[in-house]
């Protein structure tokens, strides 16, 4: 066994055993799509409520990754430094590369278990989607940039909010607030003209609006985020917040005093 | 400070909150630069020498969701053991620190005791030659204490050289050698024995009064060596160079302020009580 892999192991188990954990990351995106499936389609003609329901389930698997990333990453990082084993890992003969490596491997492989629950309770509940093997591989590529820059925020806040709660507190609050004003949550047409601008600029959104765009249509994405000038910059700014968490947490929650 | 802890030594190092214990334990096991000096461990800076030392920190550090094998697992692959290595070495751990029937517990079902005996295994894996231990002791019921100090005496008879962090001076007793630290300094180092007998002290007398004041602890103060008196939970604890003359007198002098003396006992100095001798402060806060 490695350092990744032994790291890899424990936050897992740590995510997988932990009930907060589970209900925001798995029940409460699952509850949005089986509300949203049943009460957000209004009249639409029948041919379109499967795909409404296919842009629901999609936001709400952006949603889990975004909440493992930015409120389940901090919270564990938090954990680990306040109950002083962060001082038993400087002690020993370790990378913090490593740990750090061993985290996000974690972080990905339990916010695709989510990700994936919950599009199959939207397919369950009547989700289609139109997509071709080239735009899959696409939206899987925005689903990684959802868990890179959400894993960057994460690590900003596991890193300076040194309380266990705060960190998961905050991030719960970051999550739901940015969701709900960027478009995650609720349609673009529908927000004002100011968050619709945060909405482009705010790489989960735009990343969001990428995958509905690319596996369910333009028209339930509500505006054209692939241009090449929003996909670079969506791409540009979650490696940004990817980076700036990553050098936050090797350089301060692992610095000797 | 100048402090030498030679190979295979139990050395115990005792002093009150905010002495730099745990500061010196955290620099040697490389959590912390020191601001100024040199520490060396087998020759080498602690930073090149950390495969050799096992820190236990104060802080509960195993995860309470895992359970007990899980936590050790999980350290057996950070120091790098093939799977079956490591399954092979935590069992044998866990047979050592006795937590064998309970390794499948999570480490939230264990008592205080059964989780620093854990933590402490973390510190026993092959090739730790050092073992940091920071305040083990601290937080654990008596019959908890006990089994841990248990622990601590066999690895001893392994050969483990042992740095003990505490302010109890019963269990700074167990070790070979004990550093009384106090603002940063080693202010006496020998065998526990050896640090009593140089302190000086002869009888200690406890005495348990039905209210506690300043005016008590004056008047005890006239038959204490030195006039000093260490107040404790119960009462008073009272340095005297003859018990049975003094006694009488003690009993006389606080029924005539209106104290009643609920109990009078001796017993034999402490390493508190020789910290305290030496530096007018106690090693415990009293509670």
């Amino acid at each position: 066994m490695g350092q990744i892999t032994a790291t890899l192991g424990k936050t897992i188990k740590e995510f997988i055993r932990q009930k907060t954990i589970l209900f925001w990351t798995i029940a409460w995106p699952i509850l949005w799509v089986l509300i949203g499936s049943f009460s957000f389609t209004g009249d639409a003609p029948s041919e379109v409520v499967s795909y409404i329901k296919g842009s629901i389930a999609i936001s709400m698997s952006v949603f889990a990754l975004m909440t493992a990333g930015i409120a389940n990453l901090p919270g564990n990082i938090a954990q680990d430094r306040e109950r002083g084993l962060l001082s038993k890992l400087m002690s020993m003969p370790i990378n913090p590369w490593r740990d750090f490596v061993g985290r996000i491997l974690a972080l990905l492989a339990f916010s695709s278990l989510a990700a994936i629950l919950v599009t199959l309770v939207g397919y369950g509940c009547g989700a289609r989607f139109s997509y071709s093997l080239i735009s899959l591989l696409q939206s899987i590529g925005f689903l990684l940039l959802v868990s890179l820059a959400s894993a960057g925020i994460g690590m900003l806040i596991g890193t300076f909010i040194k309380h266990v709660h705060g960190a998961i507190m905050s991030g719960v609050g970051i999550a739901v607030v940015t969701a709900a004003i960027s478009g995650v949550m609720a349609p673009f047409s529908s927000l004002p003209w100011i968050l619709q601008q945060f909405a482009r600029i705010y790489p989960i959104s735009s990343a969001n609006s990428s995958i509905t765009c690319l596996v369910v249509g333009e028209g339930y994405a509500g505006y054209n985020p692939l241009t090449a000038s929003q996909t670079t910059f969506t791409i540009v700014i979650s490696l940004l917040l990817f980076f700036a968490g990553l050098i936050t947490y090797s350089r301060f929650c692992w610095r000797k005093e | 400070m100048n402090l030498k802890i030679i190979e295979g030594e139990f050395y115990a190092l005792m002093g009150p909150n905010g002495s730099g214990k745990t500061t010196l334990a955290s620099i040697i096991a490389s959590v912390r630069f020191p601001t100024s000096g040199k520490i060396e461990i087998y020759g080498k800076e602690p930073e090149n020498a950390k495969e050799l030392i096992g820190y236990v920190p104060q802080e509960n550090f195993s995860s309470p969701i895992l359970t007990g094998e899980e936590n050790l697992m999980y350290f057996a692959g950070l120091l790098g053991y093939p799977k079956n290595a490591a399954q092979k070495i935590v069992n044998e751990i866990l047979n050592k620190i006795g937590l064998s029937k309970d390794a499948n517990k999570r480490v939230s079902d264990y008592s205080g005791g059964m989780r620093k005996r854990l933590e402490v295994a973390t510190a026993l894996f092959p090739n730790i030659k050092i073992l940091i231990l920071d305040e083990p002791t601290t937080g654990l019921d008596p019959s908890a204490r006990r089994k841990f100090l248990s622990l601590i005496q066999e690895l001893r008879k392994e050969k483990a050289t042992v740095l003990l962090i505490t302010h109890i001076g019963a269990d700074a007793e167990l070790a070979s050698r004990v550093g009384l630290i106090d603002e940063g300094e080693i202010i006496a180092e020998d065998e526990p024995e050896k640090l009593k007998k140089a302190s000086g002290l002869k009888d200690v007398m406890n005495i348990e009064t039905a209210i506690k004041s300043e005016d008590i602890a004056k008047i005890l103060s006239r038959f204490s060596e030195k006039k000093k008196v260490l107040e404790t939970d119960v009462g008073y604890r009272v340095y005297c160079k003859d018990v049975e003359e003094v006694t009488p007198e003690i009993v006389r002098s606080l029924d005539a302020i209106g104290c009643k003396v609920t109990k009078i006992e001796t017993e034999r100095p402490s390493l508190e009580d020789v910290f305290f001798k030496l530096t007018e402060k106690m090693v415990r806060e009293v509670s």
